[in-house]
C-alpha cells in the first residue's frame, strides 16, 4: 500500500458550516490550544524553582487583566474538550448517531462549555 | 491487533482517564493562580496535589501525542516530513512531562 497516494482530509474552506463541523473544528483548535496552555503551565511550575523573587514577575502577570482573562478562557477550553470528548466516547459506544440526536448534543456541548467554564471558575474561586 | 486499533484504543483509554483529572486541574488552579510563592509551592509539595499533578500532565501530553500526530496524518502528504514530526512529537510529549515531574519532586526538597 503506498501510503504517499493517501488523500488529505478537506480543508477548512471546503465544509459547509454547520454545528457538526463547527464543533469538529473547534475541537481540534481547542486540543492544540490545551497541549499549549498545559506547556506553559509545566514552564510554570519549573518557574517555582527559581524563588520567590522571580515568581513575583509571573504572579503580577496571572493577577492581570489579561492573566485572568487568560485563566477564564483556559476554564472554557477545558470544558469544552471534557463535554466535547465524553460526546465522542458516548459516539464510540454506538450511540448518538442519529442526524437530530447529534444536532442536539452538539448544541449541549457548546452551550454547556460556557456554564461549565463559570462554574469551574466560580467553584475554583470558592464563590459557591 | 492492528497497530491502527491499538492507537485508537490507547486514544480513547486515556481521554476517558483524562477527564476527571482535567475536572480536577483546572478547579484547583482557578483557586492557586492568584496566590503566592508560598502557597502555590505547598500546592504541587503536598499530596496528592503532587501526584495526581504528576499523572495529569503524563496522560495529557501522552493523549496530545496521539491525537496530534492524526491531525499530521490528515494533513501533511509527505512521509519522511510526517516522521520526523511524529518523532518530534513524541519527544516533546516525552520530556516537558518528565522535566516537570523532577522539577516538582526537587521543589519539595
Amino acid at each position: 500500500m503506498k501510503h504517499n497516494n493517501n488523500p488529505l482530509s478537506p480543508h477548512l474552506q471546503i465544509y459547509k458550516w454547520q454545528i457538526s463541523s463547527l464543533l469538529s473544528i473547534t475541537h481540534r483548535i481547542v486540543g492544540m490550544i490545551n497541549t499549549l496552555a498545559i506547556t506553559l503551565i509545566c514552564f510554570w511550575t519549573l518557574f517555582l524553582l527559581l524563588g520567590e523573587n522571580n515568581y513575583e514577575i509571573i504572579k503580577i502577570f496571572l493577577q492581570s487583566f489579561f492573566g485572568k482573562f487568560i485563566v477564564i478562557s483556559l476554564c472554557w477550553t477545558f470544558s469544552f474538550q471534557i463535554l466535547n470528548e465524553i460526546r465522542h466516547l458516548i459516539w464510540d459506544l454506538g450511540y448518538g448517531f442519529d442526524l437530530k440526536v447529534s444536532k442536539i448534543t452538539g448544541i449541549i456541548a457548546l452551550v454547556g462549555s460556557f456554564v461549565f467554564a463559570i462554574l469551574f471558575y466560580l467553584i475554583g474561586k470558592n464563590i459557591f | 491487533m492492528h497497530k491502527s486499533t491499538k492507537k485508537w484504543l490507547f486514544t480513547k483509554f486515556s481521554s476517558l482517564i483524562l477527564i476527571p483529572f482535567m475536572v480536577w486541574f483546572i478547579l484547583n488552579f482557578v483557586s492557586i493562580y492568584e496566590k503566592n510563592y508560598t502557597e502555590v509551592t505547598l500546592f504541587f509539595i503536598q499530596q496528592p496535589s503532587k501526584i495526581l499533578f504528576s499523572m495529569f500532565i503524563v496522560i495529557a501530553f501522552f493523549f496530545s501525542a496521539l491525537t496530534i500526530s492524526e491531525i499530521f496524518e490528515d494533513y501533511i502528504r509527505d512521509e519522511k516530513i510526517k516522521n520526523v514530526a511524529n518523532k518530534l512529537l513524541n519527544i516533546f510529549a516525552i520530556i516537558i512531562p518528565l522535566i516537570t515531574i523532577l522539577g516538582i519532586f526537587n521543589l519539595s526538597q
